[in-house]
């Protein structure tokens, strides 16, 4: 099977041909073609569960067992391990960093290399300090190599992180989802730095699922949808709107409700919101029965609007609700008011390992099930919890399970009930649908839509835009912690005026 | 993320979950240590050795245990408790020393109320300084074990012997060493200690399993964030887990010092690290969340038999302590091996 991409321009660097792999008779990748030429940033983007990762993991050698052709700088390759892959020239960040913050950058970038002294089981730290000057002015970074990783920001440990990949002779780096965990000066620091990489002739692999961050920093874009590929395009003139119907296909239009919801009277008002350095005078309000959407690149404020609302970090200004203030700002005091929030970090801030399904959901609501003296039996939890698992069809719908054992949607869903249990009156979802299949995102688009048609308040954050434009009423743009527009979606093609909004420069 | 996306990860499947293989394996090791020393030994499997000589022993150990419980499971550490049940007990001798006069039920009654306020203070000492000072439960137990140690070496004026006057003597000895029978019959007895035993344990189940703040200790050990996002009194709960921690020790000093009739101050050293030797082989992880009860009781039952099997088989007593350390060792170790294997 032979393919040809008939590249004009730039030297073919990586060419992967029909890839096939099989997960136990289920078909991951279905003959995919994908390649890099040398010094570009080719992007890979997909839902989850569309073969991102797993293609990647082809490639860094994670699989054995897969059909179709590698060729790797003119030459075949069929790498099965990550040492080879590594051996050949093709390095992977991964989204979470290795890197050991106590250590210091020298002792990080040699780590298990260490340059021995004179004694034995000793180590020489002089040549250790020039080894990775070496290192470091090799790829041409400009760290402190005697200082603690810990000590640097998130993006010049990324630095680190990739000095270390690109020890060997590696000309092939892939990036995981690298801005996932980024505020948005690390992620203009990261894009320099790569950029850097890119002028040195390095091909680089981009996977992500923010379509904003595209026109920044990619040159090509693939789509993969199912284990297949749907479309490969250059990033210049080609519209937000047409990558997210290439990911999502005809499920687009089948994805979101119909508008139902009709807004009625002001519920929560937010007033002069400031915090130094992260917000800046927020005010808004949010109707009841309206769902509000905050627009705006990964930080730009959008996580510490909602955080300071729900009391979760300090902030001067008003929040008042059903025309009361807000008094002691605590998530418990916001919740005894009828407000509820899910977090954007799931497994840091929203389950509770260990605990079983049904006490992930009963938590918030365990002074209500409890009876006199606080006590509670596992029925009663089991059964508030059977409820919301039928009616958020959390699957496998068995209220004994250990949260960590479903799915992130299912986990999701089970949270989600979590705070129905309590009956809010104003939701606050930060990306409700981050990192979850695409048929349990539909389930939630539905059920926020449904919580909206019972008169409750939604604020809703998200960076993927569709989903903005298609459930919101209302939508707040972002930027520098500040609210600098407020726009109305009629339309599904706004997301292209969205993205343009939110990605306007601030005069400086 | 793999392939397949949403599809049920293969190691979800319904299975017994960990923790029950894990308290399976010690339960298991326990059953069968007892099989062999009752074919070994004829003394062994006699109400006597079992029930008046075992299991007393091991009931003040169990009561303070069953504190340790909460505050591990919370994901907490009390390194004080050995500390804080010597004061509690030169607390409760200098109690009786003072109402020496008046009928023994009422000194009695004082010096049990007296001794369970002090342990509890002495808990919600260290679990304010946890809980809303931020310090790490092992450096603050560190300090509070020496600086209550330190206290109570001030109570007994430098380290002097306390005693329970005369009058009261005949009637503290009944906390310990009182018997009831059972089935009216003069075999089959058991001690006082034992019933406190039972009843602390009960009472700990009842809490940490059907009430609210019961499922809250398991919240904070399993996700301390995520709990007090989701509106928990975080702190509240840890500092209450290491207050009640603190009342088992007075509820154990009372039971002991019907034993001894006296109070030092360099009693119970030692006693924290068998008390949370007993947790973690039973299977309550270091970090929280987990566990339980019934597997401190198993971990308990297991040091306990031990403990008694040693001189059983001639074990010198310059032997015991290498085998008490190693069992603990292998014991733990054949958990994690389990725990991996468990896992894929």
């Amino acid at each position: 099977m032979t393919h040809d991409h008939g590249q004009a321009t730039g030297v073919s660097l990586l060419r992967m041909e029909g890839i096939v792999k099989d997960f136990s008779g289920v078909r991951a990748l279905d003959r995919v073609d994908f390649d890099v030429r040398a010094g570009e940033v080719h992007a890979l983007i997909g839902e989850n569960g569309a073969g991102k990762s797993t293609l990647m993991n082809v490639l860094a050698g994670r699989f054995a067992d897969y059909r179709g052709r590698i060729v790797f700088s003119g030459k075949e390759a069929r790498p099965t391990n990550p040492r080879e892959a590594l051996a050949l020239g093709i390095g992977v960040i991964f989204q979470d960093l290795s890197v050991l913050p106590n250590l210091t950058v020298a002792e990080n970038l040699l780590l298990g290399h260490e340059p021995p002294g004179r004694l034995p089981g000793t180590l020489n730290r002089r040549d250790l300090m020039a080894q990775a000057r070496r290192v470091l002015d090799d790829v041409g970074f400009d760290l402190p190599v005697g200082a603690p990783v810990g000590r640097l920001s998130h993006a010049r440990q990324c630095l680190v992180e990739i000095a270390h990949a690109m020890r060997g002779n590696v000309r092939l780096l892939v990036f995981d989802e690298p801005t996932a965990s980024l505020g948005s000066e690390d992620v203009e620091r990261l894009f320099e730095v790569i950029r850097g990489l890119k002028a040195r002739g390095i091909g680089i692999v981009y996977i992500s699922h923010r379509l904003a961050e595209l026109p920044l920093i990619a040159d090509r874009v693939t789509v993969l949808r199912d284990g297949r590929v749907v479309g490969t395009r250059d990033v210049a003139g080609t519209k937000v709107s047409e990558l997210s119907h290439l990911m999502l296909g005809r499920r687009l239009t089948e994805m979101f409700p119909e508008k139902r919801n009709t807004p009625g009277d002001p519920l929560l008002r937010v007033e002069g919101l400031t915090r130094p350095g992260t917000l800046e005078d927020v005010s808004f309000e949010v109707r009841s029965g309206e769902i509000l959407g905050l627009a705006g690149l990964v930080g730009s404020g959008r996580t510490e609007i909602a955080r300071a609302v729900f009391g979760a970090d300090p902030a001067a200004g008003r929040v008042t609700l059903d025309g009361r203030p807000l008094g002691r700002r605590s998530p418990r005091a916001a919740m005894a008011r009828g407000i509820g929030m899910i977090q954007e970090n799931r497994k840091r801030d929203g389950t509770i390992t260990g605990l079983s399904v049904a006490q992930n959901i009963g938590i918030s609501v365990m002074d209500r099930l409890a009876g006199l003296a606080g006590f509670l039996t596992p029925g009663r939890v089991r059964r508030n919890a059977e409820r919301m698992i039928r009616r958020m069809d959390v699957r496998p719908p068995d209220p004994a399970r250990a949260i960590q054992t479903l799915s992130g949607g299912n986990q999701q869903k089970a949270i989600l009930g979590r705070w129905l249990c309590r009956d809010p009156k104003v939701l606050i979802l930060d990306e409700p649908t981050q990192g979850i299949d695409v048929g349990t995102k539909a389930q939630i688009y539905r059920l926020i839509m449904d919580l909206a048609c019972e008169g409750r308040a939604i604020l809703l954050i998200s960076s993927e835009l569709f989903e903005l434009v298609n459930l919101a009423d209302r939508l707040l743009v972002v930027r520098q912690g500040r609210i600098v527009r407020e726009m109305t979606p009629g339309d599904r093609t706004d997301v292209d005026a969205v993205f343009a909004a939110c990605m306007r420069k601030e005069p400086r | 993320m793999t392939a397949g996306g949403e599809t049920v990860p293969a190691g979800a499947r319904r299975r017994p979950s960990f923790q029950l293989i894990q308290a399976g394996t010690v339960l298991l090791l326990l059953v069968i240590l007892c099989a062999v020393s009752a074919a070994r030994t004829e003394t062994f499997l006699t109400w006597r050795n079992l029930v008046i000589n075992l299991l007393t022993n091991a009931s003040y150990l169990g009561i303070i245990a069953c504190g340790m419980t909460f505050v591990m499971v919370a994901g907490g550490f009390d390194l004080s408790v050995g500390s804080t049940t010597t004061v509690c007990s030169v607390m409760a001798v200098l109690v009786l020393q003072g109402l020496a006069g008046q009928p023994p039920w009422l000194a009695i009654t004082g010096a049990v109320l007296a001794t369970a306020a002090v342990g509890a203070a002495l808990g919600a000492f260290n679990g304010v300084s946890v809980a809303y000072g931020g310090v790490n439960p092992f450096v603050t137990t560190l300090s509070t074990m020496l600086v209550f140690r330190g206290i109570a070496l001030i109570m007994t004026h430098g380290g002097q012997t306390l005693s329970v006057p005369l009058a009261l003597k005949d009637a503290l000895s009944q906390v310990y060493w009182g018997k009831v029978a059972l089935f009216g019959t003069e075999t089959y007895q058991v001690t006082v200690p034992i019933l406190v035993f039972v009843a602390v344990f009960a009472v700990s189940v009842f809490v940490l399993r059907f009430t609210r703040f019961g499922h809250y200790v398991y919240a904070v050990g399993g996700n301390e964030n995520a709990s007090w996002l989701a509106g928990i009194n975080t702190s509240l709960v840890k500092a209450s887990t290491y207050g009640l921690c603190g009342l088992t020790c007075a509820i154990a000093a009372v039971i002991y010092t019907g034993m001894s009739n006296t109070a030092q101050a360099a009693s119970y050293q030692g006693l924290e690290l068998v008390v949370i030797a007993s947790v973690i082989v039973g299977g309550t992880p270091l970090g929280g969340g987990a566990g339980g009860l019934f597997y401190t009781l198993i971990g308990l039952l297991l040091l306990s038999v031990i403990e008694n099997l040693l001189p059983q088989f001639g074990v010198e007593e310059e032997y015991r302590n290498i085998v008490r350390g190693l069992i603990i060792l292998v014991v733990v170790a054949m958990d994690t091996l389990v725990r991996k294997r468990g896992r894929t």
